[in-house]
């Protein structure tokens, strides 16, 4: 099947990021936890792993999901993401140019986040499947990246992409319908998926509040 | 794909302009420039790395990239170094096809021997002598562990960790293929100089 070919999910699940220290084991528990649940988008974003162990946590998740039948993708290490036949990469916006990821991994859906309507647009012409875009609402997890963009700003960054664009940053799934109304594709979040015994419910009342 | 005998490979720090570097360190005579920076972006390393790549062609030596798979396939790069941490050597291989060097970071004959099945090129053997370079908990290894190392593995060895002008031939008469270097160059007044005086002692 070509991914790219298919509508992605409208929910990205992110992990939680601290695989290396507080959260060790919660990546492998929330993707068993997929095996229970609609279709998501997961991505492994685990910069404080080093490479070997990141591979080796991917191996085990790239099954997993694979199998679930959601989409697996890693945080910017195309090369992780090839050697354990993950389904995607998704770069940061600082990372290698997309169209040089894409030539170098072609078999690989290439998401991107950004932070403006112009990288939005500019990233869409490269070549990305998907772009994530926030932080949109206030959240604890994103205050390094600097205030809440806001919703005004996720509609510019939808109306300049050409392709599906999920909204990030303080996501309930009572705030979802708003991101949809600005014209995206769908949203993500860390957060509410740091329970993997709920998470398909968790799931699911996500997707009640996105369309269908 | 083997490396040159006596190779002086310069790494670059965590503080200077890497391409400065790599351009001082290539007029200086250096055969190998390893791009190393844990804290860069992607984007910049992939951009450093372009033009390193770049100069290295111009003067004929090679350049590797340090852990980072990715950036090597991105910017064409000559080969990987890869540590204990990072991505398997047999992975990478996968990836690079067999035409790109791998090196692998040993410090035992157990490391070497899984490296070499793993389908390394060469080792990078330490620290052979205290350095200041990296935290390291373990006592160096000394020069004595080369030989026996490069032996089981079959593979040439660069010796690398406190190494200087001043040790730089002891190494290289206890078996080593070449050097690696990091504070020797990049913490010198003069790059170039430091450079040539190493290649010097390593070719005599």
């Amino acid at each position: 099947m070509d991914r790219k070919q298919t509508p992605l999910p409208r929910l990205m699940v992110i992990s939680s990021g601290e695989e290396h220290s507080s959260r060790q084991g919660l990546a492998l528990r929330q993707s068993a936890a997929l095996g229970q649940s609609a279709p998501v988008l997961y991505q492994l974003r685990e910069k404080g792993l080093d490479a070997g162990a990141l591979q080796t946590l991917c191996r085990q998740l790239a099954s997993l999901i694979g199998l679930s039948g959601s989409i697996f993708t890693v945080n910017e290490r195309f090369d992780v993401a090839l050697a354990t036949k993950a389904a995607g990469v998704h770069l940061p916006e600082a990372s290698c140019p997309v169209d040089v990821v894409s030539k170098a991994a072609p078999s690989l859906l290439i998401g991107q986040s950004v932070h403006s309507a112009e990288a939005a647009r500019l990233a869409s012409k490269a070549g990305v499947g998907y772009l994530l875009f926030g932080p949109v609402f206030q959240t604890p997890s994103k205050v390094p990246f600097g205030a809440p963009q806001g919703l005004e700003k996720l509609r510019a960054v939808c109306k300049a992409a050409s392709v599906p664009v999920f909204a990030v940053g303080g996501i309930t799934p009572e705030r979802a319908p708003a991101c949809i109304e600005c014209g995206a594709w769908g949203v993500a979040a860390m957060r509410p998926f740091f329970e993997p015994e709920t998470m398909p419910d968790t799931i699911n009342l996500f997707l009640s509040y996105l369309p269908s | 794909m083997t490396i040159p005998r006596r190779l002086l490979c310069v790494i670059t720090d965590q503080q200077s302009n890497p391409v400065e570097l790599a351009r001082m360190a290539l007029e200086g005579g250096a055969g190998m420039i390893q791009l190393r920076r844990k804290s860069a972006t992607g984007r910049e390393l992939f951009e450093w790395a372009l033009r390193i790549q770049a100069l290295c062609r111009e003067h004929q030596a090679l350049f590797i990239v340090n852990d980072r798979v990715d950036i090597a396939l991105a910017a064409h790069a000559d080969g990987v170094h890869l540590g204990q941490q990072d991505m398997p050597a047999s992975s990478a291989r996968s990836l690079l096809g067999p035409e790109k060097l791998i090196s692998v970071s040993v410090s035992s004959v157990e490391e070497a021997m899984q490296a070499a099945e793993a389908g390394a090129d060469y080792l990078g053997v330490g620290h052979i002598f205290p350095t200041g370079s990296k935290e390291k908990p373990m006592p160096p290894i000394g020069t004595g562990a080369i030989r026996p190392i490069s032996a089981a593995s079959g593979l040439p060895v660069i010796a690398i960790g406190g190494i200087g002008p001043h040790n730089a031939a002891e190494v290289i008469k206890a078996g080593a293929s070449g050097v690696a270097v990091i504070s020797a160059v990049s913490g010198s007044a003069d790059p170039v100089a430091a450079t040539r005086e190493l290649v010097k002692r390593i070719r005599q």
